[in-house]
């Protein structure tokens, strides 16, 4: 079973998005409220898939992928986060910061389960 | 496919907009009395602005998103630097937030229409059109009029194309290129692009967590629970105290010593158990003041800016704990205190400053715990009540007996303003005095099982106190009888119990008013068998007791014939037929599975607090 970590500073996100994991099967989900908190789990438990918010206190969602890309650990694990726009601009950010790839916020529960699968295989 | 419950969401939502909207206006207020927004607070101030967007269309709140987007999107270009914070644009953006509380409210109750979204935005759009035109370096001069946000509404039209996602794994997208919603970066690629970046990553976090953040940010490992559920488990808790006190019952008529003593070990430590977690359910229900205090700041400056006053705001007792089952039916009575406070208490700048007051007047509002109750004081430094225009009014209605007016003290007096159908607002304003009075205060107040007084000084301000239980839910109390009944004495309400000796009553008027001399102080004696029409054991008040009891700032001295043991009850609300019986302001089972009744203190020291007062003056 893949463990996820769903890191969204906003409750009812998380409880969204780990709604719409554990529908798809994905039951293994743990929950972060900032960066800095996402980076505390990341690196106390190994998770096959990091999904992230990018505004967020403390730590944003690009701080947290460049931080995580930058361990040996998620070197190669996929993350990706949410963003509410598809700028150049966030995907620019994005490239630079090392993400796998994005999901546009409010999502579709379909297409994320479509992303997690793409990457998880 | 998951199938999500959007009106669970919705209430997310909700509930998390709040936090929101006071982050933000926590944010805008202090921008707005200290003329300046620095980039890390504009950083915040966007960052909320953007989870209140995100927030509300995934719970697909379109008019709500729509006109938040506007907002939010002048915040980035403004802590982008393409514009310059301008100092009134705090006004606009506290102003923007009544808008989108208003859509909010509007969306939660159903759609909004077209008309509807243009009447209530009209107005803010309006003012932050003029915020780009004025201050944009390349204006698109020829537009009289535009959107800067519109071209690329993102979200909908990515989705209805059937994207939603990339992946960034090559450079131009190709198969999902331009209807994407997600999207890849190169994977393979990754992790070289990534060290070196991550390497070069700027050391200093865009972020230091200030406190509202960390507040804010309500860790993961704290759950929200439905009220209702520890409502339930508080229920069960009650149960359990009732089976307890059956179990204990029969211990007592246990015969056999050695057994008995045995038991009645174990049940102490039972109910102490039994104690702690009641306890810890309690204090699952408790909010910090605060959460209360954060609603006051942007009511006030409202209604100051609306009377043209100068409101300062002040709280203490930030941290003083609440039972949440009572901040709903607190709120409002606070709100309409502060801006009785403000509309009537405070004065004008002008009229402040030729009394030689500060210009700016001070409201002040504090909580704190004392004998199992929470005290909440409200305080303005205004012009006080007329207390003699208040108590000739009561006279003029025929509230009040102008003989009984005569002895009334100063702040008796004020406490007038409690009674309903008396308003002295000079005009109906806007603000206040629209029908609902100081009396609808109270009432809401006593409810909560509370009391209120005042305190006022002409030219000095007044003060409001309210004092509240700190639960509704479980009380101490004593059994005390009155002829054949036992009632239940709330524990918290009693100051004082004595045998009187025949020197100490006194009799005023016809004979039927007595008071108890004590200390120097009358206080009325209630027999409260006449009260509630049960025949006596004895009618000799110095035969039976006297416990003198506390309700607000008045006390009265109960006469029953005899006191029992203290115990702990469960309040259950009485059925409606019951709800007037005089004296009775809730009921309990007894261990026996009888039902108790308990005494509802306040109402009788309400009804009896001047009686007699013409001797006491």
């Amino acid at each position: 079973m893949a463990k996820i970590l769903v890191v969204d500073d906003s409750n009812m996100l998380r409880d969204m998005l780990k709604f719409a994991l554990q529908d798809g099967g994905y039951t293994d989900v743990t929950e972060a409220a900032d960066g800095e908190e996402g980076l505390r789990k990341a690196e106390e438990t190994q998770y096959d898939l990091v999904i992230t918010d990018i505004n967020m206190p403390k730590m944003n969602g690009f701080e947290l992928v460049q931080a995580l890309r930058g361990k040996e650990s998620y070197a190669k694990s996929p993350l990706i986060v949410l963003t509410t726009e598809q700028s150049d601009a966030m995907k620019a950010k994005g490239r630079e910061a090392g993400a796998t790839g994005w999901i546009i916020k409010p999502f579709v529960p379909e297409q994320l389960l479509q992303v997690v699968e793409t990457v998880l295989k | 496919m998951a199938n999500f419950d959007i009106n669970k969401y919705r209430s997310m939502f909700l509930e998390e907009a709040q936090d929101l909207f006071s982050s933000l206006e926590q944010i805008l207020l202090e921008a707005e009395s200290s003329g300046s927004l620095d980039d890390q607070t504009m950083q915040e101030l966007f960052r909320d602005m953007h989870t209140l967007k995100g927030g509300a269309a995934s719970v697909e709140y379109v008019d709500f998103t729509r006109f938040t987007h506007e907002l939010e999107t002048f915040l980035d270009r403004l802590r982008n630097h393409e514009f310059a914070y301008r100092p009134e644009m705090a006004d606009f953006f506290l102003q923007s937030l009544d808008v989108m509380k208003e859509l909010m409210l509007l969306e939660s109750d159903g759609a909004v229409t077209p008309q509807q979204y243009d009447d209530i935005t009209a107005a803010s759009l309006e003012r932050l059109q003029e915020f780009v035109a004025h201050t944009e370096t390349t204006p698109a001069q020829n537009e009289a009029f535009g959107f800067f946000t519109e071209p690329e509404p993102q979200a909908p039209s990515a989705e209805a194309e059937g994207g939603g996602f990339g992946f960034f794994d090559d450079p131009e997208p190709a198969e999902s290129g331009k209807k994407e919603a997600f999207g890849f970066f190169e994977q393979a690629e990754a992790p070289e692009v990534a060290k070196p970046t991550a390497a070069s990553a700027p050391a200093t976090p865009t972020e230091t967590g200030k406190e509202r953040v960390a507040k804010k940010s309500s860790m993961s490992n704290t759950i929200r629970v439905d009220l209702g559920k520890i409502e339930n488990l508080m229920n069960n808790i009650g149960e359990l105290v009732i089976a307890t006190s059956m179990i204990s019952q029969f211990v007592d008529s246990l015969t056999d010593m050695k057994l008995k003593n045995s038991f009645i070990e174990k049940m102490d430590l039972l109910e102490r158990h039994i104690r702690e977690l009641q306890e810890s359910v309690m204090s699952t229900r408790m909010v910090p003041m605060e959460d209360i205090y954060a609603k006051f700041p942007k009511m006030i400056r409202d209604t100051a800016k609306k009377l043209d006053k100068n409101v300062e705001f002040n709280h203490f007792g930030d941290s003083v704990e609440i039972d949440k089952a009572m901040i709903e039916g607190l709120t409002d009575p606070l709100m309409h205190i502060i801006r009785n406070a403000i509309d009537h208490g405070i004065e004008s700048p002008e009229v402040r400053v030729a009394e030689g007051k500060t210009e700016h007047g001070t409201l002040m509002i504090g909580a704190e715990h004392a004998n199992g109750q929470i005290i909440i004081s409200i305080a303005d430094d205004g012009k006080g009540i007329d207390v003699d225009r208040v108590a000739n009014k009561a006279v003029e209605r025929g509230i009040l007996s102008s003989e009984q007016l005569a002895v009334l003290g100063h702040n008796e007096k004020a406490e007038l303003i409690f009674h309903p159908g008396l308003s002295t607002a000079e005009k109906i304003t806007d603000v206040s005095g629209r029908g609902v009075g100081m009396d609808v205060v109270k009432n809401n107040i006593t409810k909560l099982g509370g009391a209120v007084g005042i305190k006022t000084e002409a030219g000095k301000g007044t003060t409001i106190t309210i004092v509240l239980p700190l639960t509704l839910a479980i009380l101490d109390g004593l059994n005390v009888t009155i002829g054949d009944m036992t009632v239940i004495l709330p524990l918290a309400s009693i100051v004082e119990s004595l045998q009187p000796t025949a020197g100490m009553i006194k009799t005023v008027g016809d004979g039927s008013e007595e008071l108890l001399m004590l200390r120097e102080e009358f206080i009325p004696v209630v027999r409260l068998h006449r009260y509630m029409n049960i025949p006596p054991k004895n009618d000799t008040l110095t035969e039976g007791m006297l416990i003198v009891v506390r309700g607000g700032n008045h006390k009265v001295a109960l006469f029953v014939d005899e006191f029992r043991n203290q115990q702990q009850v469960v309040v259950k609300p009485l059925d409606k037929n019951f709800h007037n019986i005089q004296g009775v302001g809730g009921a309990t089972v007894r261990g026996d599975g009888t039902i108790g009744l308990i005494l509802d203190v306040l109402g009788i020291v309400d009804r009896f607090k001047y009686m007699g007062s013409e001797a006491a003056a």
